[in-house]
């Protein structure tokens, strides 16, 4: 069977497009094409973020013409950035303006996947390595905690640009992971935003650091999974895409 | 935990309409009498019929009650919009006039004063009051919106009495019987009222004396 | 009130019931000044008896048009002849 997954993602963004079809490839359940709606957006700031929420209902207009099973609204710190609990307010806004045209597309947000996906890990305690500036990343952390986790510590790596955010070197990435105190913390987001690659660091630092590891991306494909009943078993990416792998018997 | 009622429902979330004018609407609602808009979806129309995009928009009437609207960008009225009827629907031309007044909206005020006030602003707008009218227990105004919706402000003379109430249940009671029999009419109700006044007169005597002891 | 206490249920009796409410008030105290009329109390409804047919000047009543279409609740081996903007008038059935 093949699935059509919606993205809306900030203009500027190629990480979503190209993480979760790696992603959700390898999966045996489905087979899946992705279509997306842009939002412009190039730099991280609040004004931006303002502006590019603004075009939310053109994408999602617009998207809504191609039919989707599921529509992935993929920017994190956008909805992060306007509210506590901001993701209920968008993912209902989203689902009631395709509902009340009659479609039965199922909403997801980033933001809500993470959540989602740290909830169903049993996650109490986090750590997040983000590529925002400060303040942007304060908000982040914030609107974690509001959600009942604690962030136990995390690092911001202060990319401002958004293009420049999808080419920070893995290895940057990485070392601010392993400079984090992840003393009693449950799971570790590596990459706590959609723009910010992190696919092939989330099993590596999994078996390194002994801790689940989990990204936006990873926990967007672990929601799109579980919206559409499929089961959750991809090799490589993390323990949190093998919750549905057979446990060995014996 | 504390048990739920058995009638728990809150009133109208919203009633729903097609309109063609959304400018005439916007003007009507919002601007004449003053309705605030609390609500919008700009939806995306869906599925295998080319079902249009629309805009579905929300007055509130009060009480958290709304009145809402369908716009269909592209949709043109349905039927001969000369006959009788609104933007839902045409009548036969032949469609007597109480008929086609039947079904309306009737929004609730809570004095004379307030009734004047809606009757001013109709009157000073392009959709004056066309009617008012002192019923049994309420006095009404009423007019037709730009979708040719008709629209009662109404507001209460005095407070419905328990015995009203009584009756009402009786009226239905015969109503029902009546309606199921052949050729109800009126004479038939009445008769059969009579009939449910006399049964039920001793259980209205004891409701009361256990009001006046309580 | 003139007339027996208890109504006997003669053939010839018309006989409507009135609710008791406020807008009503008029119609019963027309009813009430007719010598050949009886009223008593049956639950919230008055019952009103004629010894013959049983007529109502509207005008007399104060009613308005909305009370006065509305003011029979029942009709008791009765029928309306006539109700319209000048008299009620119900004959025994």
């Amino acid at each position: 069977m093949t699935k059509r997954i919606g993205l809306i993602v900030p203009s500027s963004n190629v990480t979503v497009e190209t993480e979760l079809p790696r992603i959700l490839a390898r999966s045996d359940g489905a087979e899946f094409t992705f279509h997306s709606s842009r939002m412009r957006m190039h730099s991280v700031t609040p004004e931006q973020l303002r502006a590019m929420n603004a075009q939310r209902e053109r994408c999602v207009l617009e998207i809504g013409d191609a039919g989707v099973d599921v529509l992935l609204y993929a920017c994190l710190v956008a909805i992060m950035a306007t509210g506590l609990g901001e993701h209920r307010n968008v993912e209902l806004s989203v689902a009631e303006q395709l509902a009340t045209g009659g479609s039965d597309t199922k909403v997801l947000s980033s933001a809500g996947a993470l959540i989602t996906a740290l909830n169903d890990m049993g996650a109490k305690r986090v750590a997040l390595v983000m590529p925002y500036m400060k303040p942007l990343a304060q908000q982040v952390v914030a609107y974690v905690e509001a959600e009942g986790l604690e962030v136990a510590d995390w690092r911001a790596l202060e990319v401002a640009d958004n293009a420049d955010v999808a080419c920070i070197p893995g290895d940057h990435v990485m070392t601010a992971a392993r400079s984090l105190d992840l003393t009693d913390v449950d799971a570790l987001v590596i990459s706590c935003c959609v723009q910010m690659p992190s696919l092939d660091l989330v099993q590596a630092a999994e078996d390194e650091l002994g801790i689940p590891v989990l990204s936006a991306a990873t926990a967007g494909a672990y929601s799109i999974l579980r919206s559409l009943d499929l089961p959750v078993n991809i090799a490589g990416a993390g323990s949190l895409l093998r919750t549905d792998a057979p446990v060995p018997v014996g | 935990m504390t048990e739920k009622k058995v009638h728990r429902v809150r009133g109208v979330d919203h009633i729903a309409y097609p309109t063609f004018d959304p400018v005439g609407t916007v003007r009507f609602y919002r601007d004449v009498l003053k309705f605030p808009i609390v609500h919008s979806i700009c939806a995306a129309g869906w599925g295998p019929e080319k079902h249009p995009d629309f805009i579905h928009f929300f007055f509130d009437i009060g009480n958290d009650d709304r009145i809402a609207f369908f716009y269909y960008f592209g949709l043109k009225p349905f039927g001969d919009q000369s006959a009788p009827g609104d933007s839902w629907a045409r009548l036969d031309s032949d469609t007597p006039q109480f008929f086609v007044n039947s079904r309306h909206l009737a929004i609730h005020v809570d004095d004379e004063e307030d009734l004047l006030e809606y009757r001013s602003r109709l009157d000073e707008s392009e959709w004056p009051v066309e009617m008012q009218v002192m019923h049994e227990t309420i006095e009404s105004i009423y007019t037709h919106d730009p979708n040719g919706y008709m629209i009662e402000i109404t507001r209460a003379l005095r407070p419905v009495t328990a015995q009203e109430d009584h009756d009402a249940a009786l009226t239905i009671d015969a109503l029902c019987d009546v309606a199921a029999g052949e050729d109800p009419s009126m004479d038939k109700l009445l008769t059969r009222k009579a009939e449910l006044i006399v049964e039920r007169a001793a259980a209205w005597e004891e409701t009361q004396k256990e009001l006046v002891q309580s | 009130m003139g007339g027996n206490a208890e109504g006997t249920g003669a053939v010839v009796n018309a006989r409507i019931y009135v609710l008791e409410v406020p807008e009503n008030e008029g119609f019963l105290k027309v009813a009430s000044q007719d010598p050949n009329v009886t009223i008593d109390k049956v639950g919230p409804y008055f019952r009103i008896t004629a010894d013959d047919d049983l007529v109502i000047d509207r005008r007399a009543t104060g009613c308005r048009h909305a009370v006065w279409y509305s003011a029979i609740a029942g009709l008791e081996d009765s029928f309306i002849v006539q109700q319209d903007k000048d008299a009620l008038r119900v004959s025994a059935r």
